[in-house]
C-alpha cells in the first residue's frame, strides 16, 4: 500500500504527470502573455503540448563524436533532478509529499540539476555553439545561484527552519513579502536566471550562439530537457509563492499567486533587452549578491534583538 | 569650396603623375596615370584630405583597344574626380595596390580582381569575394570575350570550415545561421568570448547584374537594376535613371524629381524602421523588434497605395515617373506620416534612454571621426561618427535643391548614435514628405525619351538609407550601355565592422554587424542556375519523395 502511494505520488501526483501537464500551461501562460505585450497574437493554450508530442516523435539525431551515454542521459537526470524537487516543493498550495529536515537545500540542489545537465550537454558537444551556450550557462549558474539561495534562505531564517514545510507553514501567517521586499525581487529575478528568460537568454542568444548548449539535441532529448525546464517553473514559482506570499493554502488562491508571478516574469521579459553574459554576472555579483546578504544580515539582526 | 576648386586643387596635387587629363562633364575631372604612379597618386590625395575613394571600375576596352583600364572614382561633395589606368588586356596584368593608403579599397580590390582579371600587388586578401568556390581559375566574367560555357563550375574540396587555433576557436557565421538571415560568411576568431580576428566572404547571392546590364536596352534595365536590392528598390531606378537622363540630355520634369524624392523618403522610413527591428532583434529586445515592424507597415501600406506594390515600386521610368499624386493620396500620405512622426520620436525615445538597451549600444563599436573616414564609410554609420557625408546636401541631385533636406550627425560615434542618427533622420524625413505633398510642383510626369543614348560616360550619385549608392554609366551610342558599375554603400561600410569588430565580444558581433545596416543582395548582385549535376528544381512531391526515399536507404 505504501509502495502504491508512493508510486503514484512519483508517477501521476503530485510529480510526475500532473506536474508535465502543469508545467506545460505554465509556460503557456508565459509564452502567451510575452506575446501580448509585444502585441503578437501568441500560441493557443495546447501548442507547448504539441511542441513536446512533436519533438518526442521526432527522430532523435545524435552528432558523431561524442559521448553515446551522456548525450542520452543528460536529458534524464535533467528532467528527473526537476521532478524530483516537486516531492518537497508545495505544488498547488498543496503540502509537499515528502518532508525532511534540511530539504529546502535539496530541493535547490535538485532544480539546478537541470543547468547543470545543460552545461555537461553542451561540454559534450563538438559544436562551439553548444561550447561556447554550455560556458554562459554555467557561468550564469555562479552569478545567481548563490543571491536565490540567499532570497530563500531569508524565510527559512524567519521561521527557524530549513524545512520547505515549516517554512510554508510559517509564511502561512506573515505575508514575508512586508518584510523581505528585498529577497523576494531577488527570488523572481533569480528565478529567470535559472529558468534562462530574457534578460538572461544570453546561454541561448539565438543571434550570436543559435540554441547554446542544445544545439545539437534534436527529438527526444531536447524534448526532454524543454519538459525539464517547464516543471523547474513550477516548481521554482510554487516555492516563491509559499515562501513570499503567503505559504499554502487555498488551492485556487494558490494558483493566482503563481501566476502573478508568472506575470510578473513575463511583463519583465518583454520589457527589457539581453544582458551580455558579462553584464549579467556583474549585476548578480555587484546588486543581487550583496543585496541578499544585507537582507539576511538585517534578518539576524532584528531576530536577535527580538530574542 | 565650390566644386571648381575642388577640381582644381585635385588638378594641381596630382600633377606630377597626369599624363592626360580632361573634364567630361563639369562636375568631374579624368586624370590618366601610369600604373606604377597610383599609390603616390593615392596617398598624395589621402594625405591632403581630398575626398573619399568611392569605387574601383573595371572595364575591358576590347575590341577598339588591347587594354584593361581601372578607374579610381574619388569623391569630394559634388566633385568627381576619377583616376584612369590602362594596363595590357594580355595574361592577368598587375596593378599596384592602394590598400595600404587607402583601407577601404580593399574590398574594391579583391572585386577588381576577381572580376577582370588583374593581380592586385599587395591587397590584404586577394582571395575570391564574390564568384563562386566553384568557378574555375582564369575565366573572368567581365572580360569581353568571357563566355557563359566558361562558367562550367569545377570541383572543390569543402572550405575548411571554423576549427581551433590553440586556445581560439573560429567561429563561422553563415551564409546559413539563424543569427544572420542574411547570405554573408564571416569567420571570427574567439579567445573565450572575446574577438581576435575577423574575416568575411560575400557573393552568396552574385547574380552578375552589372553584366547582364550590357546584355539588356536601357529601359529593360531599369527593371533589372530595381531587383538589385530588395529594400531600397527605388534608390536604384532613380540612381540609374537620373544617370541615364543626363548622358541622353533629357530634361527631367519637375513634378517627376519631385515624386522621386517623395518615393525616397518613404523608402528610408520603410528601411529604417526595418532596420529598427532587425538590430533590436540582435540585441534581444524582441519587443521593440515586433513593435517597429508593426508600425512599418503603416509605409508599407502607404507605398502600396502610391505605387500598387509594397517592394518594388516600380515608379520610375526613363524621362519620369509612372504615377501622379491625387489629393486624396495627399492626405492619406499626411495621416500616415502624422502617426509615424509620433512613433518614431517614441522610439527615438526609447533607444536613447532605455537603461537596459543601453547597455547593449552606448559605447559599443566606437568608431572616431578618422576612423570614419579611414575606413570609408557611408550614409548612417558615418554620420554617427560626425563625418558629414550625404549626397542629398553635398551634390543635391533631382529635388532636392527645392526640396533640401537637413543633415544629422552624431559625434559619439557608437551603436547608441547610430540609432540615434538614423531615427533623427527619419524626423527630418517626415518633414520632407509633408513639404513635398503640400507643394507638389505642377506638370508632366514625364517626357519623351530616346531609344539610343549618345556615347558617353557619366556618375550617377543617389543618397541611399544606408549612405551614398554610385553608378559609373557608359553608353557606346547605342540601345544598351557598355558598361555598367554599381557600388552599394554596404560595400564600403564592411571595411569598418571587420576592423572595429576585434576586441569586442562575440555577445557584441550581431549587434556590430547590425550597426551598419548590411544590405547583402545589393552588396552582391546575380544568381543563374547553372548546369551542375547534383542541382535540379523539384516539386513538391518530388521533394517528399527523395526525402522518404533518402530516410529509407538510410535504414
Amino acid at each position: 500500500m505504501n509502495l502504491l502511494t508512493s508510486l503514484f505520488s512519483l508517477m501521476i501526483f503530485p510529480a510526475g504527470l500532473a506536474l508535465i501537464l502543469s508545467g506545460l500551461l505554465y509556460e503557456w501562460a508565459d509564452r502567451k502573455l510575452v506575446a501580448r505585450f509585444q502585441n503578437r497574437v501568441g500560441p493557443r493554450w495546447f501548442q507547448p503540448f504539441a511542441d513536446i508530442l512533436k519533438l518526442l516523435a521526432k527522430e532523435e539525431i545524435k552528432p558523431s563524436g561524442l559521448d553515446s551515454a551522456l548525450f542520452y542521459g543528460l536529458p534524464i537526470l535533467a528532467l528527473t533532478g526537476a521532478l524530483t524537487s516537486a516531492l518537497y516543493a508545495p505544488i498547488l498550495g498543496l503540502p509537499p509529499i515528502h518532508s525532511f529536515p534540511g530539504d529546502l537545500i535539496v530541493t535547490l540542489y535538485l532544480l539546478s540539476l537541470l543547468t547543470i545537465s545543460m552545461g555537461l550537454a553542451g561540454w559534450n558537444a563538438s559544436s562551439r555553439f553548444s561550447v561556447i551556450g554550455a560556458t554562459r550557462s554555467l557561468t550564469q549558474l555562479f552569478a545567481y545561484e548563490a543571491p536565490f539561495l540567499l532570497a530563500l534562505l531569508g524565510p527559512a531564517i524567519a521561521a527557524n527552519s530549513w524545512t520547505i514545510r515549516d517554512v510554508s507553514a510559517y509564511a502561512g501567517s506573515h505575508w514575508l513579502i512586508l518584510t523581505q521586499p528585498v529577497g523576494f525581487v531577488i527570488a523572481l529575478i533569480g528565478l529567470m536566471g535559472k529558468l534562462e528568460l530574457p534578460p538572461f537568454d544570453a546561454p541561448e542568444a539565438e543571434t550570436e550562439i543559435v540554441a547554446g548548449a542544445l544545439t545539437e539535441y534534436s527529438g527526444r532529448g531536447l524534448a526532454l530537457f524543454t519538459l525539464g525546464k517547464s516543471v523547474e517553473l513550477v516548481v521554482a514559482v510554487s516555492l516563491v509563492a509559499a515562501f513570499y506570499l503567503g505559504g499554502i493554502g487555498n488551492p485556487l488562491l494558490f494558483l493566482l499567486k503563481t501566476l502573478g508571478i508568472v506575470l510578473l516574469m513575463s511583463l519583465l521579459q518583454a520589457l527589457l533587452t539581453r544582458l551580455r553574459i558579462d553584464q549579467t554576472v556583474g549585476l548578480w555579483w555587484r546588486f543581487g549578491a550583496l543585496l541578499a546578504l544585507l537582507q539576511i544580515l538585517v534578518l539576524i539582526l532584528v531576530k536577535g534583538w527580538l530574542a | 569650396m565650390t566644386t571648381e576648386t575642388l577640381l582644381q586643387r585635385a588638378a594641381e596635387l596630382l600633377t606630377p603623375f597626369t599624363k592626360d587629363s580632361a573634364r567630361p562633364e563639369s562636375n568631374r575631372l579624368d586624370v590618366a596615370i601610369s600604373a606604377n604612379d597610383l599609390p603616390a597618386a593615392a596617398e598624395t590625395l589621402s594625405n591632403a584630405d581630398w575626398g573619399y575613394l568611392s569605387a574601383i571600375t573595371g572595364m575591358d576596352l576590347a575590341p577598339e583597344a588591347d587594354e584593361l583600364e581601372a578607374l579610381y572614382h574619388f569623391c569630394d561633395k559634388a566633385a568627381v574626380m576619377t583616376l584612369r589606368v590602362r594596363l595590357p588586356r594580355a595574361g592577368r596584368p598587375e596593378i599596384p595596390s592602394i590598400s595600404p593608403q587607402i583601407p577601404a579599397a580593399a574590398f574594391f580590390e579583391r572585386e577588381l580582381g576577381e572580376m577582370l582579371g588583374v593581380t592586385v600587388v599587395g591587397t590584404p586578401d586577394p582571395s575570391r569575394l564574390f564568384l563562386p568556390d566553384d568557378w574555375p581559375e582564369g575565366v573572368y566574367p567581365l572580360r569581353r570575350d568571357f563566355k557563359q560555357e566558361q562558367a562550367a563550375p569545377v570541383e572543390t574540396a569543402n572550405r575548411p570550415e571554423g576549427g581551433r587555433v590553440g586556445n581560439k576557436f573560429i567561429v563561422p557565421i553563415g551564409p546559413q545561421h539563424p543569427a544572420l538571415k542574411e547570405p554573408g560568411h564571416f569567420e571570427f576568431e574567439v579567445d573565450g568570448e572575446v574577438i581576435t580576428g575577423a574575416r568575411m566572404r560575400l557573393g552568396y547571392v552574385h547574380r552578375g547584374i552589372e553584366k547582364a546590364t550590357e546584355e539588356r536596352n536601357w529601359i529593360q534595365n531599369l527593371y533589372l537594376l530595381e531587383r538589385v536590392c530588395g529594400i531600397c528598390s527605388h534608390t536604384h531606378t532613380s540612381v540609374y535613371s537620373q544617370g541615364v537622363e543626363k548622358l541622353a540630355q533629357v530634361e527631367t520634369p519637375p513634378r517627376a524629381l519631385a515624386i522621386r524624392e517623395l518615393v525616397a523618403g518613404l523608402e528610408r522610413i520603410h528601411s529604417h524602421l526595418l532596420w529598427l527591428g532587425v538590430a533590436a532583434h540582435e540585441a534581444g529586445f524582441d519587443t521593440l523588434f515586433m513593435y517597429s515592424w508593426r508600425d512599418r507597415e503603416t509605409v508599407m501600406n502607404l507605398l502600396e497605395e502610391l505605387t500598387g506594390n509594397r517592394v518594388n515600386y516600380s515608379i520610375c521610368v526613363l524621362g519620369g515617373v509612372k504615377q501622379d499624386i491625387l489629393p486624396e493620396q495627399a492626405a492619406s500620405i499626411h495621416q500616415a506620416i502624422g502617426y509615424l512622426e509620433e512613433r518614431i520620436r517614441y522610439y527615438l525615445d526609447v533607444v536613447s534612454s532605455d537603461t537596459f538597451f543601453l547597455q547593449r549600444t552606448r559605447g559599443i563599436g566606437t568608431m572616431t571621426l578618422d576612423e570614419a573616414k579611414r575606413f570609408g564609410s557611408l550614409g548612417p554609420t558615418a554620420r554617427a561618427s560626425g563625418l558629414r557625408r550625404d549626397v542629398r546636401l553635398d551634390s543635391p541631385y533631382g529635388a532636392y535643391t527645392r526640396f533640401p533636406v537637413s543633415i544629422v550627425t552624431d559625434e559619439r560615434g557608437d551603436l547608441e548614435a547610430r540609432f540615434a542618427v538614423r531615427m533623427k533622420e527619419l524626423l527630418v524625413t517626415c518633414s520632407t514628405i509633408r513639404a513635398i505633398v503640400d507643394n507638389l510642383p505642377a506638370g508632366e510626369l514625364t517626357t519623351r525619351f530616346p531609344r539610343k543614348i549618345p556615347a558617353g560616360e557619366t556618375v550617377s550619385r543617389v543618397e541611399a538609407p544606408r549612405g551614398e549608392v554610385f553608378y559609373f554609366i557608359k553608353s557606346g551610342g547605342g540601345e544598351s550601355p557598355t558598361r555598367l558599375k554599381i557600388r552599394t554603400p554596404s560595400l564600403c561600410n564592411w571595411t569598418s565592422v571587420l576592423n572595429k569588430a576585434v576586441g569586442h565580444q562575440l555577445a557584441d558581433v550581431p549587434m556590430l554587424i547590425a550597426g551598419m545596416d548590411p544590405c547583402f543582395s545589393c552588396n552582391d548582385r546575380m544568381v543563374t542556375v547553372r548546369g551542375k549535376k547534383d542541382s535540379r528544381s523539384m516539386t513538391w512531391s518530388e521533394l517528399r519523395e527523395y526525402g522518404i526515399q533518402k530516410y529509407q536507404g538510410r535504414r
